[in-house]
Parts: C-alpha cells; sequence; structure tokens
C-alpha cells in the first residue's frame, strides 16, 4: 500500500460505516425478504399459469366469491368476500400496531412496546385462527356437494386428489399458496413472542436500542404485503 | 456528556426519529390502505370480471405495496442505494409474472404439440 493514499476509516469503502445506512441484521433481512418474495412470485406464477390454461377444459375453474362466502355462525347465506375481508383487516390492523410498537421502541418505552406486540400477537393469532376456519370451512365443503368428476359419486369439499369445487389444481393450489402465507404467520407470530418477551425481561434496554422490534418488524410487514397479493389473487381475481 | 452520547448514537437513531415516522403517519397510512381495500370491494361487486378488473386489482395492490413498503417498512426514508438493491430486483420480480402471465398459455400450445 501506497503511503500516497490518505486513507478515511469514516468512508465506507473501508468498512468504516454501512454505504447502506443499516446494520447489518437490518440488511439481511431485507435480502432474506427479497428471497421470499421469489418463493411466494413463483407460487402465483403457477396459480395464474394453471388458471389460465384450465380455461378450454370441461372442468371450469371456480369463480371465487361462489366457494367463499360463508361466515361463522351464518349458515346458508351467500357472503362472498367478507370474512377474508375481515381476515385483510385485521392482517393490516396487526401491522400497524407492529410499526406503532417499532416507533414506541425508538422512544425506548419499555411498556408501549410490549403493549403493542402484545396487540400484534393477539393479531397474528386472530388471523391464524380465521385462516384455521377457512381451511376446515373448505375441506369439508358444502352440504349439496357437487358430482361432475365421478360419475354418479357425489364430493364433499376438497383433498389433495378431488375437490367439489373445480379442477383438482384449484384445491392444491388454495392449499400451498395460503398455507405457505399461514405458515409465515406462524412463525411471525413465534418471533413476535419471542421479542415480546425479550421485551419484558428488559433485554434491549441492557442493550440500549430496539432494533430488534424493526427486524422482526419487517418481517412481519411483508407477511401482510404478502397477503395483499394472495388476497388480489386467491380472491378477488 | 449527554451531548457526545448523542452523537455516539446518531447514525443509528438518525433514519428512526428524523423523518416523521409518528403516529399521525402511521394512522394515515392506515387509513390510505383501508381506503383501497373497500375500492377493491367497490370494483369487485360493482363491475363484472374483466382482464381491467384484474388490471385494476393488480394496480391497486402496487400502490398499496407502495404504503406498506415505503412507510411501514420504512423504505422511503432508507438511503436510496438500499431501495435501489431492494426495489430494482422486486421490479423485476413483476416482469417475470408479468410475461408469465401474459405468455403462459405457451405450455398449452407445447403440450398440444406433444401430444
Amino acid at each position: 500500500m501506497s503511503e500516497s493514499v490518505a486513507l478515511n476509516p469514516n468512508s465506507a469503502w473501508n468498512g468504516g460505516k454501512s454505504p447502506f445506512g443499516v446494520s447489518y441484521g437490518k440488511l439481511m433481512m431485507w435480502v432474506f425478504l427479497l428471497s421470499d418474495a421469489f418463493t411466494f412470485s413463483s407460487l402465483l406464477v403457477t396459480y395464474g399459469c394453471n388458471r389460465y390454461l384450465s380455461g378450454g377444459s370441461e372442468i371450469k375453474w371456480p369463480h371465487p366469491d361462489k366457494v367463499f362466502n360463508h361466515f361463522p355462525f351464518l349458515h346458508g347465506m351467500d357472503l362472498p368476500l367478507v370474512f377474508v375481508s375481515m381476515m385483510t383487516f385485521i392482517l393490516i390492523f396487526s401491522s400497524v400496531t407492529m410499526v406503532l410498537a417499532v416507533e414506541a421502541g425508538a422512544r425506548k418505552h419499555r411498556n408501549d412496546v410490549a403493549f403493542y406486540m402484545f396487540l400484534t400477537i393477539i393479531g397474528g393469532i386472530a388471523f391464524l385462527s380465521c385462516q384455521a376456519w377457512e381451511w376446515s370451512q373448505f375441506i369439508t365443503g358444502s352440504h349439496e356437494g357437487s358430482s361432475f368428476l365421478v360419475d354418479g359419486q357425489k364430493i364433499h369439499g376438497a383433498n389433495l386428489f378431488l375437490n367439489e369445487y373445480g379442477p383438482a389444481a384449484f384445491a392444491g393450489l388454495f392449499f400451498i399458496v395460503t398455507g405457505f402465507h399461514g405458515f409465515h404467520v406462524l412463525s411471525g407470530v413465534v418471533l413476535n413472542v419471542i421479542i415480546y418477551v425479550n421485551v419484558i425481561k428488559g433485554t434491549y434496554d441492557k442493550r440500549g436500542h430496539y432494533e430488534m422490534i424493526e427486524k422482526v418488524g419487517l418481517y412481519w410487514h411483508f407477511v401482510d404485503l404478502v397477503w395483499v397479493f394472495v388476497f388480489t389473487f386467491f380472491y378477488l381475481i | 456528556m449527554e451531548h457526545t452520547d448523542h452523537s455516539a448514537e446518531h447514525t443509528a437513531e438518525h433514519h428512526e426519529e428524523g423523518h416523521g415516522i409518528n403516529k399521525k403517519t402511521i394512522w394515515v397510512t392506515f387509513g390510505i390502505l383501508s381506503a383501497l381495500t373497500l375500492v377493491d370491494f367497490a370494483f369487485f361487486f360493482n363491475m363484472d370480471a374483466s382482464m381491467s378488473r384484474n388490471l385494476i386489482f393488480v394496480a391497486l395492490g402496487i400502490i398499496k405495496s407502495y404504503y406498506i413498503v415505503g412507510i411501514f417498512m420504512h423504505m422511503k426514508y432508507e438511503v436510496k442505494r438500499l431501495a435501489g438493491i431492494i426495489l430494482l430486483p422486486f421490479g423485476f420480480i413483476l416482469g417475470l409474472v408479468a410475461a408469465l402471465l401474459y405468455e403462459g398459455d405457451r405450455w398449452s400450445v407445447i403440450k398440444w404439440f406433444v401430444e
């Protein structure tokens, strides 16, 4: 190394600071979310292609408002999109409480962080419960059933091979896409619980900053973001 | 003493406190997201299924993702370079999704040839 080159230790090229202005953990969380977006978009592309291809076949792709039109305790009523819109609002609202927790973390206000993290966990559990109900409704199926796939034999609900709604790929894709998203929500709830316990224990007060809330918050908002698109492709289009 | 502490943590805190993520911004964003979702329902119930309606839904989804990523995930206030390296690949993904959906029926043509 020539002495004539003036090394500035604060320059990003010398490792003095992050060129992206974020910590390593947050940058890696972003990279992870990017890779996760690849996975989800591949699933949505599969859904789109399968649905597109089914256009010419004799078994029509079902229309979502004919399949997802149930609401708990309201039997026999045709309520398309009501339940799933409730799920959407639950998830958006839990995203709001998460960002409020991040905001409280920036103020280093432990009780506020704990309170909003608790609300976020409740929101996540509420969403998962709704999804469990939705799945059981989907698998159980309607009382009438349908018989357009098997001669004379009625099918109720759905499994991986047959379903009363339409092509087998419809149920399969419903299970994999909403299941994969639901699994993300579940992991998010587990992470949130860990962070919540740490907040209560005062780990982040000892550490001096609440950056961990921001990292988990990024993940949680991403789950919300994915739901926006799952909702658009699965229930609206 | 307090002053030196502040400058040491300045880089870590600067993007959190200096750029307007406050409760008001959060609730306004929540209002916008809810309103956009209600617009979704308005189109769903008042318009027949068509390609243009699908495009409206996707466009609304992209607007919603702008608010989620920009405000909730704080991307609007990060260094532009970070936004660049993360959002550029997202753009590629969107292009890929659009291309595969637009020419997705190519599969059926190939299938027809094979059979």
